[in-house]
């Protein structure tokens, strides 16, 4: 493990070395200490990167609901990756892929939350929904994401249609649904 | 004009980042099972279907890859077109008919290119957003224009045909009609493409068995690189599988299908035993 920068003391990322990526254990940590700040949370994080394998898949946890709650974010090494540079850290998608779970773990702290899935349990679909919930928010707080491409993904998940279009805009545009207002928005 | 261009000189503008196989080889990461007879541990089959977790980004890095595997077929024709004199095969000379062949192959994958990069924008991808690995055009680069034919036509056109199967099957699946119009329109060029080099083969080399064995197996050796570590094959491991019914309508015998489908599978082993070896050598824990 390696304890982040003394301004963040509450964040730890493992490995704290990596092997099969060019990725720096404190950079990850000074990231999400970033993205911490910008969402308004205190709870303490961990971050564990599985660099064994190139996928993507990232999930959060959390130990509770409370303000110290601890908040566990898994993601595999391509979510951080650049993908013109193989291997290379890519601080820009660290930050959209990072920021998309921990806002997702925010949600969860809410009571109008309780109800959703574990992240393991979620279905292809509702897990698109959140997704295109959490990016849309991160954009208008200035993380840097491609919209067609979240767009894309709804489309793979609810259907290629006009309505399914104005769904996605209304949760990309959404600020503060509960989750049965995420999964009612999603299908249109 | 000049002829016999090198991959290290071809032009791209500062979206694009080349690579070529042996980088990629270099990466030590693996969605692949490593236990050939171990229950999958990392969840659902690797196929490119819309189930899998990651469909939306696969499907687009794999269009991507479609995108700069058609500059570069363009790139390889539009060569092969200028590089020889025409004449009646021998003595580095191609017939003309066939120079008229790469000149039509040439205008099919400038369509391509297109095709793919408004497709990719569709998929919200940004041109050069993904390596660009010039392992097709290296392929095209051969002194002798048969076994380009051979590498370009027969091995890389044939991926094509294994690729655009499994995207228009994607497409058709997720309901994007776009996708799977595309795919199936590109996949009947890709079929003539396979035929053309197919037929040429046999014509230029009828007379000269030797040069047909050289060529075919300059084609078996592409076709395991194109392979990709297995990341084509009929393992559930593989990304997409072999598309036998279109390789046969291309000019593939049932033997050589079989040939490519065993290369397929031993490219898979080799690259469990260097991904295992790989982990051997960090000290890292290989995934049960």
């Amino acid at each position: 493990m390696s304890n982040a920068t003394a301004e963040t003391p509450d964040i730890t990322v493992s490995p704290a070395e990596f092997s099969f990526v060019k990725y720096d254990a404190d950079e990850i940590a000074a990231i999400v200490a970033e993205l911490a700040r910008l969402l308004g949370i205190s709870n303490p994080i961990r971050v564990m990167i599985d660099e064994t394998t190139p996928l993507a898949k990232l999930s959060e946890e959390l130990d509770g609901t409370s303000a110290d709650a601890t908040i566990t974010l898994h993601a595999e090494s391509g979510a951080l990756e650049d993908r013109k540079h193989p291997m290379s850290f890519s601080p820009e998608n660290a930050r959209e892929s990072l920021g998309r779970i921990l806002l997702r773990a925010r949600d969860r702290l809410r009571p109008d939350f309780a109800d959703a899935p574990r992240d393991l349990d979620l279905s292809l679909a509702e897990n698109a929904a959140w997704d295109t919930y959490c990016v849309g928010r991160l954009t208008r707080l200035g993380v840097a994401s491609n919209q067609q491409r979240w767009r894309y993904n709804h489309r793979n998940r609810f259907g290629f249609g006009d309505h399914v279009d104005r769904a996605f805009d209304a949760l990309w545009g959404a600020d503060d649904l509960g989750w049965a207002d995420v999964v009612a928005t999603a299908g249109g | 004009m000049r002829q016999f261009f090198p991959v290290e000189d071809l032009a791209r503008d500062e979206r694009f980042v080349q690579t070529n196989m042996a980088e990629r080889m270099k990466d030590g990461r693996t969605a692949i099972e490593l236990k050939e007879t171990s229950a999958k541990s990392r969840g659902a089959s690797k196929r490119l279907t819309p189930d899998r977790h990651d469909a939306s980004d696969a499907a687009r890095g794999l269009m991507h890859g479609i995108m700069v595997g058609e500059i570069q077929a363009l790139e390889g024709a539009g060569r092969t077109a200028h590089d020889f004199a025409a004449g009646d095969g021998t003595n580095d000379t191609i017939p003309f008919e066939l120079k008229l062949d790469m000149a039509r192959q040439a205008w099919d994958e400038a369509r391509h290119v297109e095709i793919s990069a408004k497709l990719s924008d569709w998929m919200g991808t940004e041109l050069g957003e993904f390596a660009e690995n010039t392992v097709l055009f290296e392929a095209a680069c051969s002194n002798d224009p048969i076994l380009r034919l051979a590498g370009v036509n027969r091995a890389l056109e044939g991926l094509a045909i294994d690729v655009f199967t499994q995207m228009k099957e994607f497409g058709d699946i997720a309901g994007d009609p776009y996708l799977e119009f595309c795919e199936d329109w590109m996949l009947a060029d890709e079929v003539t493409h396979v035929k053309m080099g197919s037929d040429w083969l046999r014509k230029v080399t009828a007379n000269d068995p030797d040069r047909r064995t050289k060529a075919l197996e300059f084609q078996q050796v592409v076709d395991k690189l194109f392979s990709f570590g297995g990341a084509r094959g009929e393992s559930e491991e593989s990304s997409f599988s072999l598309a036998k019914r279109f390789r046969e309508l291309a000019g593939f015998t049932d033997d050589e299908v079989k040939t490519i489908s065993e290369m397929d599978a031993e490219a898979l082993s080799e690259r469990r035993a260097q991904v295992l070896a790989y982990r051997e050598k960090v000290g890292a824990d290989a995934p049960t």
